[in-house]
């Protein structure tokens, strides 16, 4: 039972994630490579708060301030460069974040930040997340039928367009980031508590990808898709201990397989067999 | 005599008796190993399991514990936190009572939370980490600290090298870090000047820029940090670019593939270590030896200390005569002077070990005993 | 003689990278696609070099062997894994090319083992000269000539060929190149392979200098090589080139100098991203 309630807790943290960055990446078009870094800005901000006294529903949300506060700063840079550049724009912020973290001592650097005080049991936590994942879900979907969803979907479409028909798109593109990364910040204190270690290499670029894979395999753009995809990677490693040897090789085919076969992930599946467009 | 169906009966149960089912032997004691069987630490993880394998094949080779055989549960943990913690529940789940972390600091700390909670005996075999013991008194090293070595390598320069001007060449991770951190602690009670400290990171190949800045440092000795992946690079590059300065380097090196990797360059490197290709100790040869003779291939630290990580479980669970988890806990610490492979364990009140460090050297491309560092004061584990 | 000496460190490095990044950004030019796939062949050719150079005993083999397997894989992956999902969203083929390098890189370990391979003592180069005041390795030299000859090949291939100036075409206007009668497909299978033998003779060279050849040597290249080409103003090919060679010195001072602020990765990335905050475009690239 335990063991069926910590998978499912990380898969939770992982919807958190993956339909943060579908909010930034899939309804506004911006391609993020450097997600995993909020998730560790969150679990840093929120351990350094724990660790200093703060109650636990505080250092939560220091995390996810802090981390929606740099997402808004990166967004700033967004605004400048666009497409391609902003995808290296995004990894180089993850780069340096980890880069930063590991040679300052008081950040632990190497050795991470350790006996974070852990004031749930493993029932709490999977409550938590899940209740957190369904919030963000719920607000992934209003955000789609919104008008800021349909600004969204025109920034991601055709930014120039956009603009000429006077939507702030700099303040939307802002606007997307601050919401995906705040989500992001607020999943990493949850699993700082959780774990009650958190070291630099569990937020590195591997991470980001990995959760770019999650959304892109769901369906970029399709929040429920993007669930989907979420569970699905997070339950992999469990699915495939049978074939662990061959468990890189078999994720990395499958990332190949489902780009080559179905482009628009298990929604774009989904849409295909029975016409309908998951949300 | 004639066949009456007496005789006959006993002449079909005589023919029958190898065909009949054996009595039913006591089930296995399962010991939980989780290592990082795939990704970026794969090589590390390799080892340990193998190490692991061996331990339990020697103690079953020799009768089991207490009438029953060892087995062996493993899972792969990628050398990630977030994979280690559901392994650790599943452990927990699939009733384990004794478990082995074959793999890095941060899936071994994880881990450790969730064993103490459960009041399961968990001994990290090579995880480096201060905090891992200090999850509880369920948990246990049966390898030095970071700290640890790192003054055993000091005071090996200081008093037996006898070089003074010494510049650190560190690798940027926990095992790293604590290395330095513990050399640097005690550099001035042996006299060394720290001249430059570099650093590099784990994915780092290429050092011309560090080579060149030791060039122009001109230390009498280097004191370099990493694994072979790094370290087997980094001492060919010194090498050649001209750096003749002895170098002492770190158990993350006590391996072959070092020697494979940098060759010329390798040899006269020393390291601190706990496994003495030398030794002359029964249980030592018993691995080194065996360790070869089944894998083809020389025997390295992560194994070895893997190897006595499973030893130890194994002879907890012999001496609590049962595997309820709290008496072999109780079993583990108050273990005193068990020889194993890679020295002689003793447990402080932390779960932490005090034993004498090894100082190999490479000579004909092989390992060989240089000193061993005997200093209970300097070499003592945290207690807190 | 010490900054001179990181000065030619940073130029080794920088060659390295412009053989590598060269191929990225060839493909970008041609497909706008972010090659990342582009680490598989580098790594493949460093297998098969230093396999060959150690069984043969010759290094002019294992760079030749190198060079006609990567060649060969490189429009192989743009076949099979490219050509079908052209049509798609940009982070189509990102994604894919990224699944590309995380199954090639554990197929590298399944096969040749998760230990790695270095070159045998008779393949090794070895030697060391004195120059004034400094002590250079002939792998050094061996990469900054190679880099400097492959480069200049390559230029004048683009300039004075036919089939370069069919490529220069098409990677300008597609359609203007086809209605010329240049074949645009087999200019794509041109393209990937001379990227891919570039980066093949890049692997041997790196596991040269390394000293160690493993599976997952491409991976942090390749994802430096996409910071490396968008610095250099995305297909540009002199571009990349310059800044190939920036980044390489910078990452040979940053490492020594900025040693206790940020690590070798994270200086990289910052100097990508300082140089983009002042021009959105790259070092050359043109201001769209």
């Amino acid at each position: 039972m335990d063991y069926y309630l910590s998978v499912a807790t990380f898969a939770a943290l992982n919807v958190i994630l993956a339909v943060g960055l579908n909010l930034i990446s899939g309804f506004c078009g911006q391609v993020s490579l450097g997600h995993a870094a909020f998730y560790g800005l969150g679990a840093y901000a929120a351990a350094l708060c724990a660790i200093a006294g703060l109650p636990f529903g505080l250092s939560l949300l220091a995390g996810g301030l802090a981390a929606g506060a740099c997402g808004a700063v990166v967004a700033f840079a967004a605004v400048r460069v666009r497409e391609d550049f902003l995808a290296i724009v995004t990894m180089g912020v993850g780069f340096l974040f980890l880069g930063a973290v590991r040679k300052q001592s008081w950040l632990g650097a190497e050795m991470g930040i350790a006996n974070i005080p852990s004031p749930l049991d493993r029932w709490g936590y999977a409550a938590l997340a899940t209740g957190a994942a369904l919030g963000l879900v719920l607000l992934s979907l209003h955000v789609r039928r919104s008008w800021m969803g349909r600004a969204f979907d025109a920034v991601a479409q055709d930014e120039d367009a956009a603009r000429s028909i006077g939507i702030d798109v700099a303040g939307y593109k802002i606007t997307a980031f601050l919401l995906g990364t705040a989500a992001a910040g607020l999943a990493g204190g949850i699993y700082a508590h959780l774990t009650q270690l958190i070291v630099p290499d569990a937020f590195n670029f591997i991470e980001s990808i990995s959760i770019l894979a999650m959304v892109a395999i769901g369906g970029l753009g399709s929040t429920l898709g993007v669930v989907a995809g979420a569970v699905l990677l997070t339950l992999m490693p469990e699915l495939f201990r049978v074939v662990n040897e061959y468990k890189l090789l078999a994720y990395g085919g499958l990332l190949l397989f489902v780009m080559r076969v179905s482009p628009g992930g298990l929604a774009g599946l989904v849409r295909r067999l029975t016409g309908w467009e998951l949300p | 005599m004639s066949l009456t169906l007496p005789r006959l009966l006993l002449a079909a149960a005589a023919l029958g008796a190898p065909f009949a089912p054996p009595a039913a032997a006591a089930p296995n004691i399962r010991i939980g190993l989780h290592a990082p069987l795939t990704g970026f630490a794969a090589a590390d993880g390799k080892s340990a399991l193998q190490g692991a394998e061996l331990a339990v094949a020697q103690v079953n080779a020799a009768g089991g514990v207490n009438g029953r055989k060892l087995e062996l549960v493993v899972e792969d943990d990628q050398a990630r936190a977030d994979q280690a913690v559901p392994l650790a529940n599943k452990f927990l789940g699939s009733g384990l009572k004794v478990v082995i972390s074959g793999s890095y600091s941060a899936p071994t700390r994880a881990a450790a939370t969730v064993f103490q909670k459960a009041r399961i005996p968990y001994i990290s075999a090579y995880a480096l980490h201060p905090d891992i013991t200090r999850a509880g008194n369920y948990v246990f090293r049966t390898s030095f600290t970071g700290e640890v070595q790192g003054k055993a390598a000091a005071k090996f320069i200081g008093t037996i090298l006898a070089k003074k001007k010494v510049t650190l060449i560190t690798l940027n991770n926990d095992f790293g870090q604590s290395l330095a951190a513990g050399f640097r602690s005690v550099a001035g009670q042996f006299g060394l000047q720290i001249v430059n400290e570099y650093s590099y990171a784990i994915g780092d190949r290429q050092f011309g820029s560090i080579v060149a800045s030791v060039k122009r440092d001109d230390p009498a000795v280097l004191y370099i940090s990493g694994y072979f992946f790094t370290g087997g690079p980094l001492v060919t590059q010194l090498r050649g670019g001209g750096v003749t300065a002895p170098i002492v380097g770190t158990e993350g090196f006590d391996t072959y593939e070092f020697i494979a990797i940098a060759k010329d360059a390798a040899e006269g490197v020393m390291i601190t270590t706990s496994l003495d290709r030398d030794s002359t100790s029964p249980p030592a040869r018993r691995f080194i030896d065996e360790y070869e003779s089944r894998y083809r291939t020389p025997a390295n630290m992560v194994a070895a200390s893997t190897h006595t990580a499973v030893t130890v479980a194994a002879e907890a669970l012999r001496r609590a005569g049962t595997d309820d988890p709290a008496k072999v806990r109780s079993a583990i610490a108050a273990m005193r002077d068990f020889d194993v492979s890679t020295g002689r364990i003793a447990f402080n009140e932390l779960g932490e070990i005090r034993k004498a460090a090894q100082i190999q050297i490479i000579r004909g491309a092989a390992f060989h005993h240089y000193a061993t560092i005997d200093d209970p004061v300097l070499l003592a584990p945290p207690t807190r | 003689m010490y900054y001179v000496e990181l000065l030619l460190v940073g130029l080794v490095w920088g060659c390295t990278y412009a053989l590598i990044a060269l191929g990225v950004t060839l493909v970008y030019g041609l497909l706008r696609i972010l090659h990342v796939a582009h680490a598989t062949v580098f790594t493949l050719g460093a297998y098969v070099g230093v396999l060959t150079a150690n069984h043969f005993g010759s290094l002019a083999a294992a760079f030749v062997a190198a060079a006609l397997v990567a060649g060969a894989l490189g429009p192989a992956i743009y076949r099979l894994v490219y050509q079908p999902i052209l049509d798609r969203p940009p982070y189509v083929a990102l994604i894919a090319s990224i699944g590309v390098v995380v199954a090639m890189e554990d197929g590298f370990r399944l096969v040749f083992g998760p230990y790695g391979e270095s070159f045998s003592r008779g393949t090794a180069l070895t030697a060391t000269y004195a120059v004034g005041g400094m002590i250079v390795s002939l792998v050094q030299v061996c990469i900054v000539v190679t880099a400097l000859v492959l480069l200049a090949a390559f230029s004048l291939f683009a300039t004075r060929t036919r089939a370069g100036v069919a490529w220069r075409a098409t990677v300008s206007d597609p359609a203007m190149a086809a209605s010329f009668g240049v074949g645009v497909r087999g200019v794509r299978y041109l393209c990937f392979l001379i990227a891919s033998a570039l980066a093949g003779i890049a692997g041997v060279l790196v596991g040269l200098l390394n000293g160690l050849i493993e599976p997952g040597m491409g991976s942090v290249i390749s994802y430096k090589c996409l910071a490396i080409i968008v610095l250099g103003g995305l297909g540009n090919v002199a571009g990349t080139l310059v800044a190939s060679l920036m980044l390489g010195v910078v990452e040979s001072y940053g490492t020594v100098f900025l040693d206790n602020v940020l690590d070798r990765d994270a200086i990289a990335f910052l100097f990508v991203i300082v140089v983009l905050l002042v021009r959105p475009q790259g070092l050359l690239g043109q201001r769209r």
